[in-house]
C-alpha cells in the first residue's frame, strides 16, 4: 500500500519564557491553538480529532491534566487522545496525529499541549520519580545526572572536552538569539560557558536547558484536504521511533546492552524514518535538523546518530562551523531544546521548526533553500527517540 | 470516514484481579503480554510496534511508560503511551495498522491498587481552582451524574439494584473467583450510600489488573493463518467538555458520538445489529445511561433490559464492571472481552455463535471519553 500523503498546514507557538503568570495551564495551549489556526484560517468545527501531547502531569501538578486542555483545543465532542512518551511527547503525538491521517480515520488533525516547567518549583525532582523506586531513583538519579555520565563515556569514547561542549552552546545562543520564541536568546562565549557554575560533571550550568513555560500546536491534514482547499503545505515523509532499556545501569558496565556514549535507539529511529522518505544518505539529502538536545553534549550523539557525522566526528565539524547557520548542514537553528524547554511540547516544536524552514517560513534563522529537514525527540531516561522527516 | 485497510484482534490475554502480591509490576506485564503472544500464536519478535495505556497518577511514576517498557517488549521497538484511557492504546493501535506503517501491535494497559488512597489521586486530576476543593472523586463524579440522571428518570433508582444483581449473576460465571456472596437487590439497597444514590452494593472494589491484545493486519492474519480473527469493523471515540459544569450529566453526547462514529464505519443502522454488548458502567445508572446513549434502550425501556435478557443483544456476559472493577484498564478489558466473545474464546461466558460483539469503554470524571468499537467474526 502506498504511503498516504500527511502534511502540516498550521504551526503555532507562544513566546518561551521562565513563567507565564499571565496565562494559565489552558490559556497558554489556547495561545498555541489560535496561532496554529491562524495561517490556514481554521476554524474549530475543522478540526476532526485532536491529540493532546502532555509529559508527567506532574510538571503541571494536576493529574490527567490533559482533561484542562479539552477546552482549550476545541475538543468537546470530538476524538480526543493523550500521548506521552516524556521528553519525546511532542513528537510523539504529531506522529499519532499522523497515524490518524494515514489511517484514513481523519482528515485534519490538531495535536497541542502546553508545559509550566518553569513553575513546577524543581523539575529535577519530578524527573527523579521516573526511575524504579527499589533501585535506581534512591541514586538519586535526575536527567543531568544521566546525561553526565553518558558525557563522561562520550570523552572516554571520543575525546571530547568541556570546551567542546561550550562550543555547542556558543552555536545554539547564537541561532536563539535570531528567534522570537525562543526563552535563552543571550549570545554567549565559550570562556562564559566554561566559568558557569559546575552542576554535575562535566555538565555545568550553561550546559543545561532552561526550565521554560510555553505551548505549541500544529495542524495536519491529508493530502485530498490540503487540495479541496487549495492549502499551503509541508509534508512529513518519514516518522519512526525506537527504544532503549528502561535501567540505565543496562546501558553501562561490562555486558552493557546499549553503549551510553551512544544513542542506539536514536540511530534506530532515523534508519525508520529515513528508509520510509528514501533518504540513503542524509549528509547530502539533509538540509537542515531540529535534533533534541537538552543538554551541550549530547547534541554530539545526536547528530552522529542522525547519520550527519560519522562517530566521535561532530565534535571536531561542529567547532569548524558545519552545524552552524550558514555552514552545510545548520543544526538547531532555532537555539534548540537547550535554549527553550517546555518539556510536554519541546519536541513538537523540533519538528514546528524543521516545517518552518522546510516552508521558507523561520525568519531570521530560516537556511537558505532548506528542502528536507530532519527532527528528533527524546524521552524518559534517554529511552524513548521519535524521528521525523519534512520536506517542502 | 472508512479506515483505509482492516485491523483484527487476533490475542488477548486478562489478568484480573491481580492476587498475587509477590509479583512486580513488570512481572505482571511480561505475564500478560506473553500470555497475549501465545493467544494469538506468535512470539515478540512479530510484533512491530506496541501501544500502551498506562497512568502515572496510579503507578506512582512518572512517565509510567518508561518501567513497561522491557517488560513488553519495547526495548528495540516502537511504543508509544495514551494516558487518557487504556482504551484509546487500543484505537492508537488500530489506527497505526491501518496507516500500513505496520503490520502487527501489541496493546498493554493495567491499573494497581497500592497508591494510599486512589481517591486523592482521582481528586488531583481536578482542576485546582473550582473543583478540588470539592473534594471529588470518580465515584462521587458517578453519584453526581447518578443524581441528574435519576431526577431526569426517577425510575432510574429502582432498577439500579436489580441492574448490579443481573451483572453480578453473569460475573459469577465469567470471574468466579473474583466475585463475592451473591446479593440480593434488598440488601444492595439496603448497603450503606457510599456517594448518595450510589450504595456500597452497587459497586464492585477496585481492583489490580492487566490487559493485553495482539492487533494485526489483513494480509498478516491472512500469511499467519489465523483461524478466528475478530475483525474492527467500527471504531468511534470522543470527549465530553472538560468542566462538569458545562454539561447535562444526564446526556452523554460524546457516547453518542462515539457509537455514530462506529456505526457508520461499520455500517449498520444501530447495536441492534450486534449479538453481543460489553458495557463500561461503573455503576448501575452509568450503565443505564449508557443504554440511553447506545440505543439499546430508551429510558422507558430500561425495565425490560434489566428484568430478561434480551433475546438478541446479550448485554455485558463477562458481568461489566459491577463483577470486576479494574483501576484503569477496564475499558481495554471490555473491548478485550468483546473481541473474545467474536474469536469464541471467553471461555465459561461465552455466547454461542456470535458473529458481532460491541465494546463500550468510558473513562474520566462523569465518564469523559468514550470510546466505541464494533467487531465482526467476518471482514
Amino acid at each position: 500500500m502506498k504511503n498516504p500523503r500527511v502534511g502540516i498546514i498550521g504551526i503555532g507557538q507562544s513566546a518561551f519564557k521562565p513563567r507565564r503568570d499571565d496565562a494559565s495551564y489552558p490559556d497558554l495551549v489556547r495561545e498555541a491553538v489560535v496561532k496554529a489556526m491562524a495561517g490556514p484560517e481554521l476554524e474549530f468545527d475543522d478540526i476532526d480529532a485532536i491529540v493532546y501531547s502532555l509529559s508527567p502531569d506532574a510538571m503541571v501538578g494536576i493529574g490527567n491534566a490533559e482533561r484542562l486542555g479539552v477546552d482549550a483545543v476545541g475538543g468537546r465532542n470530538k476524538r480526543f487522545l493523550r500521548i506521552n512518551t516524556g521528553g519525546a511527547t511532542g513528537i510523539s503525538s504529531v506522529a499519532a496525529a499522523y497515524y490518524h491521517i494515514a489511517s484514513g480515520a481523519s482528515d485534519c488533525v490538531m495535536t497541542a499541549g502546553a508545559d509550566k516547567v518553569g513553575e513546577c518549583g524543581d523539575s529535577q525532582t519530578v524527573l527523579n520519580k521516573i526511575w524504579d523506586p527499589i533501585y535506581e531513583r534512591p541514586l538519586p538519579l535526575g536527567t543531568i545526572t544521566m546525561l553526565a555520565m553518558s558525557a563522561v563515556r562520550y570523552m572516554e569514547k571520543y575525546g571530547m572536552t568541556q570546551e567542546d561542549m561550550a562550543h555547542v552552546v556558543v552555536k545554539n545562543r547564537y541561532h536563539a538569539s535570531l528567534n522570537a520564541n525562543a526563552h535563552l536568546r543571550k549570545t554567549t562565549t565559550v570562556e562564559e560557558v566554561m566559568n558557569s557554575r559546575m552542576i554535575s560533571w562535566p555538565i555545568k550550568l550553561m550546559d543545561c536547558c532552561p526550565q521554560s513555560s510555553g505551548g505549541g500546536a500544529m495542524v495536519l491534514a491529508s493530502e485530498k484536504y490540503i487540495k479541496d482547499r487549495k492549502l499551503d503545505a509541508v509534508w512529513i515523509t518519514g516518522l519512526g521511533h525506537c527504544s532503549e532499556s528502561y535501567y540505565i545501569g543496562d546501558r553501562m558496565g561490562n555486558g552493557f546492552t546499549a553503549d551510553h556514549a551512544d544513542a542506539f535507539a536514536l540511530k534506530g529511529a532515523f534508519e525508520r524514518a529515513y528508509r520510509m522518505a528514501n533518504i540513503t544518505d542524509p549528509q547530502k539529502q539533509v538540509h537542515v535538523a531540529e535534533l533534541y538536545a537538552p543538554f551541550s553534549n549530547t547534541e554530539f550523539h545526536a547528530i552522529e546518530a542522525a547519520g550527519l557525522a560519522g562517530l566521535g566526528e561532530s565534535i571536531s565539524q561542529l567547532k569548524d562551523g558545519r552545524f552552524t547557520l550558514g555552514g552545510e548542514i545548520p543544526v538547531n537553528t532555532s537555539g534548540g531544546t537547550l535554549c527553550t524547554n517546555a518539556i510536554a511540547v519541546t519536541a513538537m516544536i523540533r519538528v514546528a521548526e524543521v516545517a518552518l524552514q522546510v516552508w521558507g517560513r523561520a525568519g531570521e534563522h530560516q537556511v537558505k533553500g532548506a528542502r528536507v529537514g530532519i527532527a528528533n525527540g527524546n524521552g524518559g531516561d534517554h529511552q524513548f527517540f521519535g524521528t521525523m522527516v519534512v520536506e517542502s | 470516514m472508512a479506515l483505509n485497510r482492516p485491523t483484527a484482534v487476533i490475542g488477548s490475554a486478562i489478568m484480573v484481579p491481580v492476587t498475587s502480591d509477590r509479583l512486580s509490576l513488570e512481572e505482571i506485564l511480561y505475564e500478560v503480554t506473553q500470555s497475549a503472544l501465545k493467544s494469538a500464536g506468535i512470539t515478540i519478535e512479530q510484533i512491530d510496534g506496541i501501544m500502551v495505556g498506562s497512568n502515572d497518577q496510579v503507578d506512582g511514576r512518572a512517565i509510567s511508560i518508561m518501567a513497561a517498557s522491557g517488560s513488553v517488549g519495547g526495548v528495540d521497538r516502537d511504543i508509544l503511551s495514551t494516558p487518557s484511557a487504556g482504551e484509546h492504546a487500543f484505537v492508537m493501535g488500530v489506527l497505526r495498522i491501518a496507516s500500513a506503517q505496520f503490520e502487527t501491535q501489541l496493546v498493554v494497559s493495567w491499573g494497581v491498587t497500592e497508591s494510599h488512597s486512589l481517591s486523592e489521586v482521582e481528586r488531583l486530576g481536578s482542576d485546582p481552582y473550582f473543583h478540588r476543593r470539592l473534594p471529588q472523586d470518580e465515584l462521587a463524579s458517578f453519584a453526581m451524574q447518578a443524581n441528574v440522571l435519576k431526577e431526569a428518570h426517577p425510575h432510574a433508582e429502582g432498577l439500579a439494584a436489580a441492574l448490579v444483581v443481573q451483572n453480578r449473576l453473569r460475573g459469577a460465571q465469567a470471574y468466579p473467583g473474583a466475585i463475592g456472596a451473591p446479593q440480593t437487590a434488598e440488601q444492595i439497597n439496603q448497603s450503606r450510600a457510599v456517594r448518595w444514590p450510589v450504595r456500597e452494593g452497587m459497586v464492585s472494589p477496585p481492583v489490580g489488573a492487566a490487559v493485553a491484545l495482539v492487533l494485526a493486519s489483513e494480509p498478516f492474519v491472512q500469511k499467519a493463518g489465523i483461524k478466528n480473527p475478530a475483525w474492527v469493523r467500527g471504531l468511534g471515540w470522543a470527549t465530553e467538555a472538560a468542566f462538569l459544569g458545562d454539561r447535562d450529566l444526564a446526556t452523554a453526547p460524546a457516547l453518542q458520538e462515539a457509537a455514530r462514529q462506529a456505526f457508520v464505519e461499520a455500517g449498520i443502522q444501530g447495536v441492534h445489529q450486534v449479538d453481543v454488548a460489553e458495557i463500561s458502567g461503573a455503576t448501575p445508572y452509568q450503565e443505564l445511561l449508557s443504554y440511553q446513549a447506545l440505543g439499546i434502550a430508551a429510558p422507558d425501556q430500561w425495565a425490560e433490559v434489566v428484568s430478561v435478557a434480551k433475546d438478541k443483544l446479550a448485554i455485558n456476559p463477562s458481568g461489566g464492571l459491577a463483577a470486576v472493577n479494574p483501576v484503569f484498564c477496564g475499558g481495554l478489558l471490555r473491548i478485550a472481552e468483546a473481541a473474545n466473545q467474536v474469536r469464541g474464546t471467553a471461555g465459561a461466558h461465552q455466547k454461542p455463535a456470535t458473529q458481532s460483539a460491541l465494546a463500550h469503554a468510558a473513562s474520566g470524571i462523569a465518564m469523559m471519553y468514550q470510546t466505541v468499537v464494533v467487531f465482526n467474526r467476518d471482514l
